[in-house]
């Protein structure tokens, strides 16, 4: 099994390397709570500490109602009623902020804008941007071909599949060139064989953009297959249970992938860390987690 | 989008050919059985008509009504009048329309976006709302007269609700995950506005834009029923005080087409405002 061999060669590089570069994002002691209405307060959230390196992709697994939203609308600036700090480290070194996102969403539903062709749905994106038109036209043209999208520029979402509108957002989301690229299980509304397909073009998406990526997901499979970590959160409140690293190279394959006994053992291991929390979730309050 | 197109294959031409031909004898079908039943119901009313069945003098049979009618037509005198009783009421109603539906429009979207506003606004529009419009008509011709004036409030007042109403509940209950679009990539509020929350409640605004035209409608001939000397409704309401019930159906052909018209330019607007929505 060479093939396995060479896999495991550039594992054993990849971790060092991710810790040369630099960080994007530091949380530390990050928290949520939420009032009930009978005025109880409910934590979400508590003693969140992650750092995120640049060019990094991070999947947050948990049950549901274990915060994975939550986290996703602080980091999203969706909600800005926590507590701890969020430090965006490359704003401060990154010349081109202006014309860059600190964080762009790709969400789990369908996100277009009916009323607007996919190139104008991805335009609106970089309207809060300091981006020339003729810059903002040419990433349309260029994250539209990277998510494989070229021939449909002046086609509206209805002429769309489910698949194509997700790309259509995910291509909105790059066009901003975010120093955060937030993942809300994007891929959970398509059938199994599109998910596979998407899975794997979301990694050649990302080793030509170089993203920084926090893909929130209740997919084991898929977290193996996309992140260089996986960080593992407990039930309400939601705290950091265990880190995973990933010791795939990037150039994976994600059926292949399949293959190795590696990722059989590890979807294990993570498989119990999360069915611990999904039992206590499903004992304790077992109540949807409030949007706001 | 010529992007979807079907392929030149001879498959996919005898293909289409089926389709297209069974969409046509759908289309006939529909046409067929549309015009059909009113025209059997016109039918009915002649035979019992000139059978005695009804009294002739209050329901006189179509034919009567179609004699009437040419013969205003000839007359270039009544012709005249009939051509301004139209114009007035069109006029009414186009001014009226217009000036009830901006308001509305741009008081639902304000009450909508802005909490003070709402929080002002909203109980008074919430109280006011049930208040049969034309019941306010005799206030409205104390305070504008009895010209022109008190008949385009009354219009604009009637649609103002309509709209404002639903362009309030349309931005209010527009998807939440639009809005979260807007705010995680930070597009600035002129922006938002204009081209993601209007648009986002544009099926809303239409559907209130219709209902204020039908309103609008009955409003103008109830108004003009009551105090007027031209409009479609005094045409109509003259008509039935000199006991001519030929001419008497005959404005209310012209209105029910006018009618007609309105669902036409609704359905236009539709068209126009939200091309996205699905064809019904």
């Amino acid at each position: 099994m060479t093939s396995t061999l060479a896999t495991s060669q550039i594992v054993e590089k990849l971790p060092t390397e991710l810790a040369q570069t630099q960080t994007a994002l530091n949380i530390s002691n990050l928290g949520r709570s939420f009032l009930t209405r009978k005025g109880a307060v409910l934590e979400a959230l508590s003693e969140i500490s992650l750092r995120v390196r640049r060019s990094e992709v991070v999947a947050v697994l948990g049950p549901s109602g274990c915060g994975k939203s939550s986290l996703l609308r602080i980091l999203a600036g969706l909600d800005e009623d926590y507590t701890g700090e969020i430090d965006w480290n490359l704003e401060q070194i990154d010349s081109s902020a202006a014309q860059r996102l600190r964080s762009a969403t790709v969400f789990q539903s369908d996100s277009t804008f009916p009323w607007m062709n996919v190139e104008k749905n991805l335009l609106i994106g970089l309207s809060g941007l300091r981006v020339e038109a003729q810059e903002a036209s040419r990433r349309a043209a260029r994250y539209l071909g990277l998510v494989g999208l070229s021939g449909f520029r002046g086609a509206f979402p209805h002429e769309l599949s489910g698949g194509m509108r997700q790309r259509v957002a995910i291509a909105r989301a790059l066009a901003t060139e975010p120093l955060l690229l937030l993942m809300d299980e994007p891929l959970a509304a398509l059938d199994a064989q599109t998910r596979l397909v998407m899975q794997q073009e979301l990694l050649g998406i990302w080793s030509e953009t170089r993203s920084t990526v926090i893909y929130i997901t209740h997919d084991i499979g898929e977290a193996l297959a996309l992140a260089d970590r996986i960080v593992v959160m407990t039930a309400r409140p939601g705290r950091i249970k265990a880190i995973q690293t990933v010791p795939f190279g990037r150039d994976r394959d994600v059926v292949e992938l399949r293959r190795e006994p590696e990722f059989g053992s590890l979807e294990a291991d993570l498989w119990k860390l999360v069915a611990d929390e999904v039992g206590q979730s499903l004992d304790g309050s077992g109540r949807k987690e409030p949007k706001e | 989008m010529s992007d979807f197109a079907l392929s030149g294959s001879p498959v996919s031409a005898t293909l289409s050919r089926k389709v297209i031909r069974a969409r046509r004898l759908r289309l006939l079908q529909q046409l067929t059985l549309g015009i059909g039943f009113p025209v059997i119901v016109v039918l009915l009313w002649q035979a019992a008509a000139v059978t005695g069945l009804v009294d002739r003098r209050f329901f006189p049979a179509p034919s009567d009504t179609i004699a009437a009618t040419i013969a205003l037509l000839q007359d270039p005198d009544e012709r005249a009048r009939l051509l301004l009783d139209m114009l007035a009421t069109y006029r009414r109603l186009v001014i009226g329309f217009t000036i009830g539906a901006t308001l509305g429009v741009v008081t639902g979207v304000g009450m909508a976006l802005s909490r003070p506003i709402r929080d002002s606004l909203g109980p008074t529009v919430s109280a006011t709302f049930p208040t049969p419009k034309l019941a306010i008509f005799p206030l409205l011709i104390v305070i504008f007269g009895l010209g022109d004036a008190s008949k385009v409030v009354l219009i604009a007042l009637g649609v103002f609700y309509m709209t404002c109403l639903s362009s309030l509940s349309g931005v209010l209950y527009a998807s939440p995950l639009h809005r979260d679009v807007a705010k995680a990539f930070r597009i600035p509020a002129w922006t938002r506005w204009t081209r993601i929350v209007v648009p986002s409640a544009m099926p809303s605004i239409v559907t209130g834009l219709k209902l204020g035209l039908g309103q609008a409608l009955i409003l103008v001939v109830s108004a003009e029923f009551v105090s007027a000397q031209e409009g479609l409704g005094h045409f109509i309401w003259d008509s039935w005080q000199v006991l001519d019930v030929p001419r008497m159906f005959m404005g209310l052909v012209v209105v029910g087409l006018t009618g007609g018209a309105a669902v036409l330019f609704g359905e236009f607007l539709e068209r126009r405002l939200i091309p996205w929505a699905p064809k019904s």
